[in-house]
């Protein structure tokens, strides 16, 4: 059976993307057609055509560029816009671009939504990941704090590879920039009750770049203060 | 005088003279107001008795009380609604560079 994917990708002066996408390339054979939602969130050098790998039959890439940092958030609204544009997929999955995330994975997550759920949420516990002893208990007490925001009993918190069937998508826009849109997310998702929701093991590979490029353990407490800040000032 | 008055005037005055001369080419306007709003509270640094008899006219014990209530409540209003103003103008700035980028997205 064939499962049309869009993969939703922002990145930011990241080095890793050209390995990132060559890992997608490859898993876009036989029945698997991939379209990578690709936004530059305001490189210092603008991702230029060149750095990416060439287009197939079943591999394809939209490149947008954004003319300032933004934050991630907002780059996968970007990308959430301009996959709803184009006609429907059988899967939209959200991707980080430094490699930490495997294609393998998002394929095992679109499956999940061929099957018939409307959110499949990556658990990195299951996976054969690697995360280091401090993130792990910020990301339990990032879990308790999500429990007790939406409701929602997941085994993970703040993992960036989901996916999403297109009535979810559709349900789900992104109105925090930065790093809390993973939190709001779920709080949309929890807002939906007829949305399925399932989770399925993923492994996430934290390298020494993943580690510093990515979120400090510190960056919960701006989460929690741009939540406060939407909350308060947001819309209603 | 005392020493911390003459210390909070010189603040006060050194504040108005380095914005009137940082702002040499800009709009000057707002700088009326400031200074009118500065010479008021020096007024009341100098003469302090002043603020105590107006505080005790309308039922408040003492003079910087009489002053402060007021400033704190504005300045909790200013802050909360530049808050607002600066999430705001962060969500248009946001709908605009995206809307650019969805406009130029080339298709690989």
């Amino acid at each position: 059976m064939s499962l049309a994917i869009a993969i939703l990708m922002p990145a930011f002066n990241e080095k890793r993307l050209g390995a990132t996408l060559a890992t997608l390339a490859e898993a876009a054979i036989g029945d698997v057609d991939l379209t990578v939602y690709l936004v530059d969130d305001g490189s210092e050098q603008p991702i230029a055509l060149a750095d990416l790998p060439p287009r197939s039959p079943s591999f394809r890439i939209v490149l947008a560029h954004h003319a300032c940092n933004l934050g991630q958030g907002a780059s996968l609204e970007t990308a959430r816009r301009l996959a709803l544009l184009d006609p429907r997929r059988d899967a939209y999955v959200t991707m980080d671009a430094d490699g930490q995330h495997r294609a393998a994975d998002a394929l095992t997550l679109a499956c999940a939504i061929r099957d018939g759920a409307d959110v499949a949420f990556g658990n990195r516990f299951l996976g054969d990941s690697n995360v280091p002893p401090v993130k792990r208990l910020v990301l339990y007490a990032a879990r308790i704090f999500e429990h007790v925001l939406t409701g929602l009993r997941l085994s993970d918190a703040h993992n960036g590879l989901r996916a999403f069937s297109c009535r979810a998508l559709e349900r789900i826009p992104i109105r925090q920039s930065r790093m809390a849109h993973a939190t709001e997310i779920k709080l949309r998702v929890s807002r939906a009750p007829e949305l399925v929701i399932v989770e399925r093991p993923v492994s996430v590979r934290y390298s020494r770049h993943s580690i510093e490029k990515g979120q400090s353990s510190l960056g919960a407490l701006s989460i929690v203060h741009e939540l406060a800040t939407h909350y308060l000032f947001g819309e209603p | 005088m005392t020493i911390a008055a003459a210390f909070l005037l010189l603040l006060v005055f050194g504040l108005l003279v380095f914005d009137w001369t940082a702002q040499k080419r800009k709009n000057r306007r707002s700088l009326w107001l400031q200074a009118a709003a500065f010479i008021g509270g020096a007024f009341f640094i100098v003469f302090p008795e002043h603020a105590t008899s107006l505080a005790h006219v309308v039922g408040i014990n003492r003079g910087v009380d009489f002053l402060i209530y007021p400033i704190v409540i504005w300045l909790v209003r200013e802050s909360l609604l530049s808050r607002r103003a600066r999430l705001e103008d962060g969500e248009r700035i946001a709908e605009l560079t995206r809307a650019l980028a969805i406009a130029t997205a080339q298709k690989i």
